[in-house]
């Protein structure tokens, strides 16, 4: 059978903050704008962390990297989508719901301490 | 005459007659072979839990209905000889003929692209996800593709947001794509590319300010940088991490989107060639031309109730259609990709039972793949498989543009149809015999339809015609009986066929 590939994703911390925190817009785009280098640092080590597949079909390097690359921005996405969305909301206070609770890579959701 | 018994040139027709395939031994999973009514697939042990489990998803059987995946049974001992007891063997149905990758027209590459991203998406929804992802698990049944390969199928690890087949999907499916697109390497080039394009190969290709654009950025210039990247720490190892599902899911699914709109992109627009406006254009052909010519042939269909017709030179398919409507199956060749391309979508628009394969009878596609034994000829193929095969305006190309003689071309009949041939013969006169004459005409020029009847007399005899008002003339041959191909190949050889 063909082997499979181990292919490191990079490790996504979950938000620490309250889920039930009320931001204010302002702080919530800083916020924002401090997470966003880190996403970059994140995609760069998921390059770094790299490693070779062996499979039946050639998953070939670059394409893989390509892969996890891709795999990096979208889960970038998928755990700010919340935080983005709130971003764009003028004035106002975002709250995040108990059912939006952001969920980290291991499977777990984050609980309130 | 008929070329019986064992003379030397039958010994040699039999020695040479077409060879047995080896298909799929890349895959450790299992193997396959062509019988006369089915295909038969050996199950590796290894692989029979997995296969057993695909068999009994509901994915498989969602698939199955919907037509995108070939049916599929268990094989016993008692049904077939090949199948061993003990292991495990599956059946499918046969489609004939094989359509190779490198025979498809754009439009054809983008919906067997399509579909496997399609097949894709509904395998990671189902838990599980496939191997291998190219167009050579690909067919088209009539104008539709189908999946015919069921080992394609494992179970996904449901933390894993890797796609394995990745890479291979990017060059088999889309760099082609992006190659015809961007630098006009013709499709059928992929013939001597199994494993399609390397990102680098297009990347060099390529201008560099193309290399920049949005829908190639990520397969091309970002993995050739990463692949030269990658090389050095290709012995460098990390533990893998697990992925949420949900994220895992998410983040596949995103990436067939993103495939499926570079696919969009990169199959692009419908071309247009001369031939595909044929039809519209042709001045050398008033309406009651037309009209005449389709009443003939639509007579002669009726007439003769052929059940797999062969259209040499098809370009946008009106005949191939009358042919459907007459309740045929049909084949169609022509060698001009944007033609044929609006007779394929013709097809699946109407669903009408017609296999559309960009090939040229006179360089006909040859043998490919490991000892020239994976991918059958395109005459290997068409040899034989016919009961009619309409050559409508098309014997005066292979003369002046191919200078092929009268006696090759009637051999080549004989070998395609089991019975009837239906042709349109172009005198010298004709506006589109004189675009291609360019000075010939001590050579061509006198060449008349007694000609073209004598040529054919060792294996057809002729049983209507119908001369129409432009001075084209259509014929309907009749075989001779007791010929096989075989019989023909020494006839012909025996005529001092095949020297130059």
């Amino acid at each position: 059978m063909a082997a499979r590939v181990r292919l490191r994703i990079p490790f996504f911390a979950p938000p620490s903050e309250d889920c039930h925190q009320t931001v204010e817009s302002p702080l919530n785009r800083i916020k924002l704008l401090q997470i966003l280098p880190v996403a970059l640092i994140l995609v760069g080590a998921v390059l770094a962390f790299e490693r070779p597949a062996y499979a039946y079909a050639d998953p070939g390097t670059g394409l893989l990297a390509v892969q996890a690359a891709g795999s990096a921005l979208v889960a970038t996405g998928w755990y700010l989508r919340r935080k983005i969305a709130s971003f764009f909301r003028s004035g106002g206070h975002s709250v995040l719901e108990p059912a939006q609770q952001p969920v980290n890579l291991d499977g777990e959701e984050s609980r309130n301490q | 005459m008929n070329g019986a018994g064992t003379s030397p040139a039958r010994e040699l027709a039999l020695s040479t007659s077409a060879p047995e395939l080896e298909l799929t031994f890349r895959d450790p999973a299992g193997e396959l072979w062509l019988e006369a009514g089915c295909a038969l697939r050996r199950i590796r042990p290894a692989a029979e839990e997995e296969t057993r489990a695909f068999l009994a998803s509901p994915l498989r059987k969602s698939l199955e209905q919907s037509g995108d995946l070939i049916s599929t049974r268990v094989a016993y001992p008692s049904e077939h000889s090949r199948v061993a007891a003990g292991e495990l063997w599956l059946e499918h149905p046969r489609i004939d003929p094989i359509s190779y990758p490198w025979e498809w027209s754009t439009g054809q590459w983008r919906a067997a692209a399509e579909l496997t991203l399609r097949i894709a998406g509904q395998a990671i929804d189902a838990g599980w996800t496939l191997k291998d992802a190219t167009p050579l698990n690909i067919l088209f049944s009539g104008p539709r593709p189908v999946l015919v390969d069921v080992l394609s199928f494992e179970r996904r690890d449901r933390h894993s947001s890797v796609w394995l087949a990745y890479g291979q999907f990017v060059r088999t499916f889309l760099l082609p794509l992006v190659a015809a697109k961007y630098l006009s390497w013709p499709l059928a080039a992929t013939l001597f590319a199994r494993d399609g394009y390397e990102p680098r190969q297009i990347y060099e290709a390529l201008p560099r300010w193309r290399r920049l654009n949005p829908k190639l950025l990520d397969v091309v210039t970002l993995a050739t940088v990463f692949e030269r990247t990658g090389k050095a720490r290709a012995s460098s190892g990390q533990a893998g991490s697990k992925t949420n599902p949900d994220l895992a899911r998410h983040v596949l699914k995103k990436r067939l989107a993103r495939l499926a709109k570079q696919i969009e992109h990169a199959a692009g627009e419908r071309s247009q060639s001369q031939w595909s406006r044929y039809a519209q254009t042709a001045s050398h052909y008033k309406a009651a031309d037309v009209e005449e010519k389709q009443q003939f042939v639509k007579s002669v269909l009726a007439q003769c109730r052929p059940q797999r017709v062969l259209d040499i030179g098809a370009n946008t398919g009106a005949y191939s259609l009358l042919a459907t409507d007459a309740g045929a199956s049909v084949v169609a060749l022509d060698n001009d990709g944007a033609a044929l391309e609006r007779l394929w979508q013709r097809a699946l628009e109407r669903e009408q039972p017609i296999t559309a394969l960009v090939a040229d009878i006179a360089r006909p596609t040859p043998a490919a793949g490991w000892r020239n034994r994976e991918h059958l000829s395109l005459l290997d193929r068409l040899t034989s498989g016919f009961d009619m095969v309409l050559m409508l305006a098309v014997v005066h190309h292979l003369i002046l543009r191919h200078q092929l003689p009268l006696g090759h071309i009637a051999g080549l009949c004989a070998s395609l149809t089991r019975r009837w041939l239906l042709l349109e013969w172009v005198p010298p006169s004709d506006p589109m015999f004189q675009e291609w004459l360019r000075g010939r005409d001590d050579l061509y020029g006198h060449l008349t339809e007694d000609d073209l009847r004598n040529s054919f007399v060792p294996y057809f005899g002729v049983v209507d015609r119908a001369a129409l008002g432009n001075g084209r003339v259509l014929l309907l041959f009749d075989r001779l009986l007791g010929q096989d191909h075989i019989g023909i190949e020494a006839e012909f050889q025996s005529a001092g066929g095949g020297k130059e």
